[in-house]
């Protein structure tokens, strides 16, 4: 297991995710700064509302790449199956590989925090909960796109999928608020599309909740939105690993 | 040979389409893209869901936008050609995602404020007696600034006195300065009302009295002065000023 999440972290190294991911935060951060400036007051909350929004997605489109497009290599060069050959079990691959992704993810997250940290005058209670619901997300974000990988087959695919789940999971809030699902069942023609959006509401993490830049300016109010996230994670991300293994489980090599 | 002739072909295809793009670069470089100054807004759904959840960041880069609107083709748009109603809208939809943040209230304050058409300003007191509504306590000063533009480059002093008023009776922070409760005094007494100015004064004097009100001796003695002076101006004008008293008991039960 320790083996693996070395092998995935080295990869990272490799495929220049590390350096390529600090280099667009970098670019983010400073763009950030000169945008934030150009405001006529409130100059630090706009460049930490710039730098969070922007590094989080900057963060979150370079993790979902590195997961699907290397897992899909790992497929394609037969090392997985080299691995399943070892005496190590189906869910504990997962679990290293999930391990091994969300490290990698971290390791580009913490000076991401830092420079937050040192560049913005964020609050620190609000920084922390910020990080803590970046970390969350990620995990989330990660074991989706191990999924994606693991049923679609196709490195692309699985980026396609991967984003628009992100996205959906992202404005699954005002879909849940705006659309109200008909009383009769002879309004339900009329309202086909929404309540159909309705419904699959049911099936994506409420991730608008998760990372807000607010926090970094005006603290954290109300710590319900904390409950909800550490509630949503600890049930979510078990679905996706449990869906994942029972998936790697049936794979045939 | 064949595959020469082809590739001949090819070639003046190519060279065919390429005069082809010169024609239409020729009829089409003149068309410059249609750009409003103030767009409509979107409504309030479609942007809560442009937000992906993260209100701040969208609500910042909105503002940015909104501060730089104007800057097209390398030049600026005299505020006059702004569309005051819609900056008004983008005004309201930018507070339902961040009416904490003074960005906007100060935008219309010092900047959108200055249009050589002041009919629009009417846009700009609008928006912000509708920001302050949303916490008067912390947004006071907006709505001081509201009142100031009404009576002032608005020249509305019916409006900047419905304003005033509002000031003066929703706030409940002790920390707002006492002027904010004498501003209607001051419009009055511009307007050559020094019965209502005197009447507004001396329940505050009033109320101090009557220890509902802390008052500090300077405040007292500025108040005092300012009577006396509508005392005197009435006198001048050879109104009794007891009548006045009515005015005060009026102005006290509404």
């Amino acid at each position: 297991m320790t083996a693996i999440i070395k092998y995935i972290l080295l990869n990272g190294l490799r495929d220049r995710l590390y350096l390529g991911v600090f280099i667009a935060l970098f670019a983010s951060l400073t763009v950030s700064i000169i945008f934030g400036s150009t405001f006529l007051i409130e100059q630090q909350s706009a460049t930490s509302a710039f730098s969070a929004g922007s590094s989080r997605i900057i963060f979150i489109f370079g993790v979902t790449l590195f997961v699907c497009l290397n897992l899909h290599r790992n497929f394609e060069s037969k090392e997985i199956e080299f691995i399943i050959s070892k005496s190590i079990s189906r869910h504990k691959i997962i679990l290293s590989y999930v391990s091994g992704y969300i490290l990698s993810a971290i390791i580009i997250l913490l000076p991401l925090i830092a420079a937050l940290f040192f560049l913005t005058d964020s609050d620190s209670l609000g920084l922390f909960y910020w990080s803590l619901s970046m970390g969350l997300e990620s995990l989330m974000v990660v074991t989706f796109a191990i999924l994606a990988t693991l049923i679609l087959n196709n490195a692309f695919s699985a980026i396609l999928a991967s984003i628009g789940f992100y996205i959906l999971s992202r404005m699954m809030g005002i879909f849940v608020l705006t659309i109200d699902l008909p009383s009769k069942y002879s309004d339900f023609l009329g309202n086909f599309l929404p309540s159909i959006l309705k419904i699959i509401s049911i099936a994506f993490p409420r991730l608008d909740l998760y990372s807000k830049s607010e926090w970094l300016t005006y603290g954290v109010a109300d710590f319900s939105d904390i409950k909800i996230i550490l509630l949503q994670s600890l049930v979510y991300i078990p679905l996706l690993l449990f869906m994942s293994f029972h998936d790697f489980g049936k794979k045939q090599f | 040979m064949c595959r020469e002739r082809l590739s001949k072909v090819f070639l003046f295809a190519f060279l065919a389409f390429f005069l082809g793009q010169i024609f239409f670069w020729y009829n089409s470089n003149d068309i410059k893209p249609q750009f409003e100054i103030v767009a409509n807004p979107p409504n309030k759904s479609l942007i809560k869901a442009m937000a992906l959840g993260d209100k701040e960041f969208l609500f910042h880069s909105l503002a940015l936008r909104l501060q730089n609107s104007g800057d097209i083709f390398a030049g600026f748009a005299p505020l006059k050609n702004y569309n005051y109603k819609n900056l008004y809208n983008w005004m309201i939809l930018l507070d339902d995602l961040n009416y904490r943040s003074n960005i906007i209230p100060h935008l219309a304050t010092y900047y959108y404020s200055n249009t050589q058409n002041k009919q629009d300003l009417i846009y700009i007191i609008d928006y912000l007696d509708k920001h302050a509504d949303r916490n008067i306590d912390d947004k006071w000063l907006w709505l001081t600034h509201a009142i100031l533009l009404a009576n002032g480059k608005y020249n509305d002093s019916q409006k900047a006195l419905i304003l005033s008023d509002k000031l003066a009776k929703n706030t409940s922070d002790k920390d707002i300065p006492l002027w904010t409760k004498q501003l209607s005094a001051f419009i009055y007494a511009d307007m050559g009302d020094s019965c209502m100015a005197f009447a507004i004064i001396k329940n505050l004097i009033d109320e101090h009295e009557q220890n509902k009100r802390q008052i500090s001796a300077q405040e007292m003695e500025f108040m005092r002065h300012f009577i006396k002076n509508r005392l005197d101006k009435l006198k001048s004008e050879k109104f009794d000023p007891t009548k006045c008293r009515n005015y005060s008991k009026n102005y006290q039960k509404s």
